[in-house]
């Protein structure tokens, strides 16, 4: 009688996990999605020299036709490189002129194996001692219009950047103001069961 | 009493354990459908009484004919027919003839001639049949000098998988209408009538929503996407798109239209996440809106840019390589949803029928076609399996016949 009105610690256990779960699955299953393997520079490099070409190695064989690379300064400016080379699983792009003293975006775009596309970016920085600053920035003009039928895609059209992100994950996955709410929904709700364990025990 | 105690716990734990597996499933739920999306929308429903569904006409006689410029009805069918080898210009004539009568009666709320079930022709709800006369047509009237020269097989594309199940035809039925039964009763009269000349080569069925469902909206494919946001708007835009200003009568006010058949594969779509796919199309899937907007008809800037400097609408985007500015290179696309059985393990066998229509294929369909066979990531999901092109000649005055300027 007594193990009958007990309360049980592992099953209520079992509920929170089983909700908590619930709240942290993702919304699409994760298959074997292409990612970066290796880069040079390296993530987060401290360069004496400035690189003249970017190189990112990815776990899986790359499209040339869905492989964007693109290269911007502290101020989020483009900086002008040649369009990516292809080659098994890696791609390169060659800089332009010399990279000033600075920090560097590199930001890709590829797409896996199974079409889904995957997106990121990472920063370096050039500190050469023989080497010039960084220019203070200034608002670069936009080139001109490109072909409507034709949108840009070659880097070198410059405009104004929005705030650099630095997530190297693939861009999918729960918006962070619904985990946030999940998680509060999912405290209230904890809260509420203890409530009424609690009471239930004092009843007993 | 002795039992009533541990009755009274042991409910009171069952609601405890309900309210925790009824917050974490709520919760779950809030966190899948925030993802990427504002509160539903709401439209303002215009009710429309089921009898006005069913007794609304749209006209058969006129210059142009039904069924292109025509608010898209709920239900189509589009049959294509191989002619037989002595179906010659004269035959074609009386054909069409019969065709068209039947045509003008069945659009207008009135059992075709000698129907043998009158009473499934008096609700026509807007029912339009629209004709189109493929390259084998032309052959057969022995008049291929007045073929419109962009009505002719499509070049190969890579993406493509073509199935002789889907492809071809001398002369299309296009036949639609907000009432299913009204539109199997059409097709039936139509190919029956059409038996002396030709035999059926393919049949495809397709849907949107129900009429007055969603009015004014722009319609949903199988993927959840709004398709058809960049057709060209009603009045000039549309007449600059659709209709051949000039030339001669058969010619004039005469426009093309390209059917293909492309399958969905709904079992790799449904693994990719709301973010993915809005990538792979350019736009929102909720509103429609490009990458860069808020709202449907937002001009997408191809240019913006977001993390690290990549443009917000990736150049691979279903939206950047279908884009197009110009009135005179849109494409007019009325497509209508297919949904076949699915396979034993539930593998759907859905898809789209793709129809476009343009004054000319060459200049507006096929430049869009290459730049996403070329590159377009929805590719991964879709796959032509179908195609064929038609010219869609003028309409009729009353008492005449659909291709009596070409034949006549």
């Amino acid at each position: 009688m007594r193990t009958n009105t007990r309360p049980r610690p592992a099953g209520f256990l079992a509920a929170v996990l089983a909700a908590a779960a619930l709240l942290l699955v993702p919304a699409s299953p994760a298959a074997a999605h292409n990612s970066l393997k290796a880069t040079t520079p390296a993530k987060n490099a401290e360069l004496d020299t400035a690189p003249t070409e970017i190189t990112l190695e990815f776990l899986q064989k790359l499209d040339p036709a869905f492989t964007t690379i693109v290269l911007s300064d502290a101020a989020e400016q483009k900086v002008p490189t040649g369009e990516p080379e292809v080659t098994g699983a890696k791609g390169t792009i060659s800089i332009d002129g010399t990279l000033a003293n600075g920090t560097y975006t590199v930001a890709y775009r590829v797409v896996s194996a199974d079409g889904h596309p995957v997106q990121g970016s990472y920063a370096f920085t050039v500190a050469d001692p023989a080497g010039a600053e960084a220019p203070a920035p200034t608002p670069a003009e936009s080139s001109p219009e490109a072909e409507p039928t034709t949108p840009p895609t070659e880097p070198g059209s410059v405009s104004p950047a929005a705030a650099a992100t630095d997530d190297d994950g693939d861009g999918g996955g729960i918006g962070a103001p619904a985990v946030v709410g999940g998680g509060v929904l999912l405290v209230l709700v904890v809260a509420g069961g203890l409530v009424l364990l609690r009471r239930r025990r004092s009843t007993t | 009493m002795t039992g009533s105690g541990p009755r009274a716990v042991s409910r009171r734990g069952l609601l405890a354990g309900g309210v925790l597996a009824a917050g974490g499933a709520l919760g779950a739920t809030v966190a899948v459908t925030a993802v990427g999306s504002d509160a539903p929308s709401t439209h303002p429903t215009e009710m429309t009484p089921a009898a006005e569904i069913g007794l609304a006409v749209e006209p058969f006689h006129g210059t142009r004919q039904a069924g292109v410029a025509t608010e898209p009805q709920a239900y189509a069918a589009f049959v294509a027919l191989a002619l037989r080898p002595e179906t010659d210009r004269e035959a074609l004539g009386r054909m069409l003839r019969l065709l068209s009568d039947d045509a003008a009666r069945l659009t207008q709320g009135h059992p075709a001639l000698a129907d043998t079930e009158p009473e499934l022709g008096l609700l026509p709800a807007r029912l339009t049949v629209t004709f189109g006369f493929g390259p084998g047509f032309y052959q057969a009237a022995n008049l291929d000098g007045r073929r419109p020269p962009s009505v002719a097989a499509l070049p190969a594309f890579r993406i493509d998988r073509l199935s002789p199940r889907w492809s071809g035809g001398d002369l299309l039925l296009q036949i639609c209408a907000d009432d299913p039964l009204t539109v199997a009763h059409a097709q039936r009269v139509l190919v029956k009538d059409s038996r002396p000349f030709a035999t059926v080569a393919w049949v495809q069925q397709g849907f949107r929503r129900a009429a007055g469902a969603e009015p004014g909206r722009t319609q949903r494919n199988l993927f959840g996407q709004l398709d058809g946001t960049a057709n060209p708007k009603p009045g000039a835009p549309l007449e600059t798109a659709v209709w051949a200003p000039d030339g001669p009568a058969w010619l004039r006010d005469s426009t093309t239209l390209v059917v293909r058949r492309i399958s969905m594969n709904l079992e790799t779509w449904d693994l990719l996440g709301r973010t993915d796919r809005e990538l792979s199309v350019g736009r929102r899937l909720d509103t429609g809106a490009p990458l860069t907007g808020t709202d449907e008809n937002d001009e997408p800037d191809f240019k913006a840019l977001g993390s690290g400097g990549l443009t917000v609408i990736p150049d691979f985007s279903h939206l950047t390589r279908s884009h197009v500015t110009e009135d005179r290179l849109r494409i007019l696309r009325r497509p209508y949803n297919y949904d076949g059985v699915p396979s034993a393990d539930g593998t759907a066998d859905s898809g789209l029928i793709f129809a476009s229509y343009q004054a000319d294929i060459t200049r507006q369909f096929l430049p869009i076609q290459r730049r996403l066979a070329e590159r377009d990531l929805l590719n991964e999901w879709t796959t032509p399996i179908g195609s064929a092109v038609f010219a869609i000649p003028p309409g009729c005055p009353e008492g005449g016949w659909i291709g009596q300027q070409l034949l006549g």
